[in-house]
């Protein structure tokens, strides 16, 4: 989030000219679906793929997915070979959007970094590679106008972004992408530090992650039942995982696993991929996009998945224990009544209960631990929570509860307490922690 | 005429225009009480200091099967039981009737804190129902019933009336639609705030951007969606005690200064028809306009620092333009021209987006842009903030141009 007034921003943006962007990886989910959004505020944007028959294709699936064939109208279509160097040239700002590989972004750099002005503005796509790493060892004014520029998937839907900074980044380029991607583009801009994964993957793939290894102990339908809706998301944790696939959730998964120790991830163990998903992975089974996950559809009969066989019953021939608190719950959210539904949620018996608050517990506590590390603030961890996963942001799930009633639930389950939230509980100060009064907070405890 | 209101406005709070409640699973209730507790919370003010309650509402009858909509407000709060309370009605401009009501029993010295909630839910029924509900705001056997769309239809006969008495260029409705998509980008509860727009795109003319009702594409339209704001408004007395209770002066609290309000003839064939010698084609929204500023002691549009139209589509846009004064009549497109309309320009108008921008669920209108009003004036409009902003004005329209209301929102 920019320190700069709207009219300064405006103003920011007035003094540098955006008007050629070239999209790297332009065949990509990411590639095509950033691509289009440019289009909405530049009026030159250079699709390139390895083949120019793949930038098309990412251009086609461009208009697609935005609904506009007037995307085409401002866009060019090339391959690297071809075109990569005389577009790199002509560019404002190059976007890399290729797979998450290292070495693979490391070689479309060096042939950036041959063709570029020294004033273009270059970047990347990644949502969890070293933005210091990627640019090691280049020119200074690569390095000066260098920076990670996290899109969600699909960007077109999705405006929560994160704008990360590399140690050598100038600040003034920081500054003038945050104006611009905030203005002209609409996204809600938040600023990380280069850690991995950076704020948003880290605390939402942590708990996606852990809902994971839940669901291999005590079963995928009641797993998704206790993390429902109710606890202040749209969709449910394993539902999302078959979303976005499990290739992407373990390589996630896997970077902060392996980029962290127990003394700075206090509870690294959760970011451990469960032994079966990588076990039905090797069975190709990658969520959605290989036709079925946690969840498949046979017809209009929803099927679950067993971990421990790899093989699907019918949803409504699974039995689930009486969770009849989940249904008080959803009923108060229905009638707006948010606060005391959750405190029926914090209050409610049963060992089930006792596990879905472990969760949340979890979730909360994770994120307030990570302040000072990814963000500055827990508003930055709220913001990219809210707004990139749509899911109820950390403060607004301690402002629902109560302090006091978030501390015990932190201890029941068994986790260290954050120093925020136990001096809250404390001094009854802050007396909320999410203070975007003109966000709608109801919107995020959706009703089953 | 009566003098200038000593009403106050402290404060409000809209839903997120692009929630979908039904999706949410979520009851007519629930919309209520999110909007009006989130304004007690913004306003710092207790339930217990309210003291009667307008509801605008159109047509709940029929998207939620729920009438008797002021009863609902006792619903939100223990302390709200036994306090009086009403629904009003007026189409599109029913939010701006109930700050109407509200407002003049303040200056009657019946009450001292009114609520006012502008509320609908219409993404119960697909377009096609919602569509001819909203043809019930015509004189519906006559000009809905049977027809898809009546509405857009109504409005591109605006545009109709338009080119032939000056011209009309497709290229200036483009525009004004690509600003109020610009604007609704910035603003956080706008319903269109992710929807892919640009020039091209407006002036598209593929199956994308369909035609539906004359030279109406889709990208000329407001949309229905889901929504309810509530307002504060106070006397005089209350609003020096409330200000003092949160550290700010009078002088900063806006104040409705001037309103206009008035109720044309049914249809959209007998309105042109009077309006047959008059250089503006809604002649009784001109005064609407104009009475506002009257009573606000402002003489023209020059003394304004903003204004939030009613652009149900870009056509309603463009006849604003001429009947607020920016320009002669007929010469609306000079504003579109020279940027006259963007936030920084010289007369801005719809910095949140409007209703093609940031929705129209459509008993909450009027409150909204009496919200974004208060909102620019005490410089907390956020991305979308006209500098500087003291005046803002409104214009609510139900109808085709039949009940017209204005309010001037400022400080001193």
């Amino acid at each position: 989030m920019s320190s700069l007034s709207p009219k300064e921003m405006r103003q920011l943006i007035a003094s540098r000219k955006i008007e050629r962007v070239v999209v790297l990886g332009a065949n990509g989910t990411m590639g095509y679906g950033s691509a289009a959004l440019f289009t909405q505020a530049v009026p030159e944007v250079t699709f390139l793929a390895r083949t120019k028959e793949k930038a098309e294709d990412g251009l086609a699936a461009a208009v697609k997915q935005v609904r506009s064939p007037t995307v085409a109208n401002r866009a060019k279509t090339g391959s690297y070979d071809d075109d990569l160097a005389s577009a790199c040239a002509d560019a404002d700002l190059i976007f890399e959007a290729l797979t998450e590989d290292f070495d693979l972004k490391k070689d479309i750099f060096d042939k950036v970094e041959g063709a570029r002005r020294d004033d273009s503005i270059v970047a990347t796509v990644t949502s969890g590679l070293s933005i210091n790493k990627l640019c090691e060892g280049r020119s200074d004014s690569f390095r000066k106008n260098f920076l990670g520029l996290h899109f969600f998937n699909p960007p077109n839907v999705i405006v929560g972004t994160e704008l990360v900074a590399g140690d050598d980044t100038d600040p003034g380029v920081v500054d003038f992408i945050d104006a611009f991607s905030t203005v002209l583009l609409g996204r809600e801009m938040i600023r990380t530090a280069d850690t991995p994964a950076f704020a948003g993957n880290r605390v939402g793939f942590k708990v996606m992650n852990e809902v994971a290894q839940l669901a291999g102990e005590i079963g995928v339908a009641l797993t998704d039942k206790l993390i429902g809706p109710y606890t202040g998301r749209a969709m449910t944790p394993l539902a999302t995982v078959d979303l976005v696939g499990w290739d992407i959730h373990r390589a996630i998964v896997d970077n902060v696993y392996e980029n962290t120790t127990e003394a700075n991830d206090e509870v690294r163990e959760t970011n451990k991929l469960p032994d079966y998903m990588a076990t039905l992975m090797d069975k190709g089974v990658l969520g959605n996009k290989s036709g079925g996950g946690f969840f498949k559809k046979d017809g209009k009969t929803r099927l679950v998945l067993d971990p421990a066989s790899g093989d699907y019953t019918p949803a409504d021939e699974i039995d689930l224990p009486n969770l009849g608190y989940i249904d008080q719950v959803a009923a108060l959210h229905r009638d707006g009544r948010y606060k005391e539904g959750m405190a029926k949620f914090a209050a409610a018996e049963g060992e089930h209960a006792r596990i879905a608050r472990k969760v949340i517990a979890g979730y909360i506590a994770y994120a307030f631990q990570r302040v000072g590390e990814v963000t500055e603030t827990i508003d930055g961890i709220d913001r990219i929570m809210g707004m990139g996963f749509n899911v109820a942001p950390p403060s607004v799930l301690v402002d629902a509860l109560g302090a006091s009633a978030t501390v015990d639930m932190i201890a029941e389950a068994g986790l260290d307490v954050p120093a925020a939230l136990a001096e809250a509980a404390r001094t009854g100060e802050p007396k909320r922690f999410f203070n975007h009064t003109r966000i709608n907070v109801g919107k995020f405890f959706v009703a089953e | 005429m009566a003098a200038g209101s000593e009403v106050y406005i402290l404060g409000g709070y809209q839903t997120d225009f692009a929630r979908n409640w039904t999706k949410e699973n979520k009851h007519f209730s629930a919309l209520m009480r999110e909007s009006v507790v989130g304004a007690l919370e913004a306003c710092e003010i207790a339930p217990e200091e309210v003291e009667s309650a307008h509801v605008g509402n159109f047509a709940a009858e029929l998207y939620c099967m729920q009438g008797h909509l002021g009863a609902f407000f006792t619903e939100v709060d223990p302390a709200f039981s036994g306090l009086p309370t009403s629904r009003h009605e007026a189409a599109c401009a029913s939010g701006s009737i109930a700050l109407l009501a509200a407002s003049a029993e303040i200056e009657a010295g019946r009450y001292d804190l009114q609520a006012v909630v502008g509320i609908e839910q219409m993404k119960t029924v697909d377009s096609g129902k919602g569509g001819t509900y909203l043809g019930t705001a015509a004189w519906f056997e006559e000009e809905a019933e049977g027809i898809d769309a009546p509405f857009p239809k109504l409005f591109g006969r605006l545009g109709d009336e338009y080119d032939k008495r000056y011209g009309l260029k497709d290229e200036h409705l483009a525009e004004i639609s690509k600003i109020n998509y610009a604007n609704a980008k910035l603003n956080p509860n706008a319903q269109t705030r992710t929807w892919y727009m640009n020039k091209d795109h407006a002036l598209d003319r593929s199956d994308d951007n369909p035609a539906i009702g004359g030279r109406i594409r889709i990208s000329d339209c407001s949309q229905v969606t889901d929504g309810a704001v509530t307002l504060f408004l106070a006397s005089r007395e209350y609003a020096e005690k409330w200000a003092k209770g949160v550290g700010k002066k009078l002088s900063e609290i806006p104040r409705m200064k001037g309103w206009g309000h008035n109720t044309a003839r049914l249809k959209f064939d007998d309105k042109v028809a009077e309006s047959a010698n008059d250089e503006y084609v809604l002649p009784h929204v001109r005064s609407t306009v104009m009475n506002a500023m009257k009573r606000a002691g402002i003489d023209g549009v020059d003394g304004i620092d903003g204004i939030e139209t009613h652009d149900c589509f870009t056509t309603s846009e463009y006849m604003a333009i001429d009947h607020f004064g920016i320009t002669a009549p007929g010469e609306s497109w000079k504003a579109v021209e020279e940027g006259w309309l963007e936030i920084d320009g010289k007369h801005p108008i719809n910095p949140s987006g409007g209703l093609i921008g940031a929705g129209h669920p459509v008993g909450a209108t009027g409150c909204r842009q009496v919200l974004d009003a208060h909102l620019q004036v005490t410089g907390q409009a956020g991305a979308y903030q006209v500098e500087g902003a003291k005046n803002f004005q409104t214009l609510n329209i139900g109808g085709s141009g039949t009940t017209s209301c204005s309010f001037v929102v400022g400080t001193d």
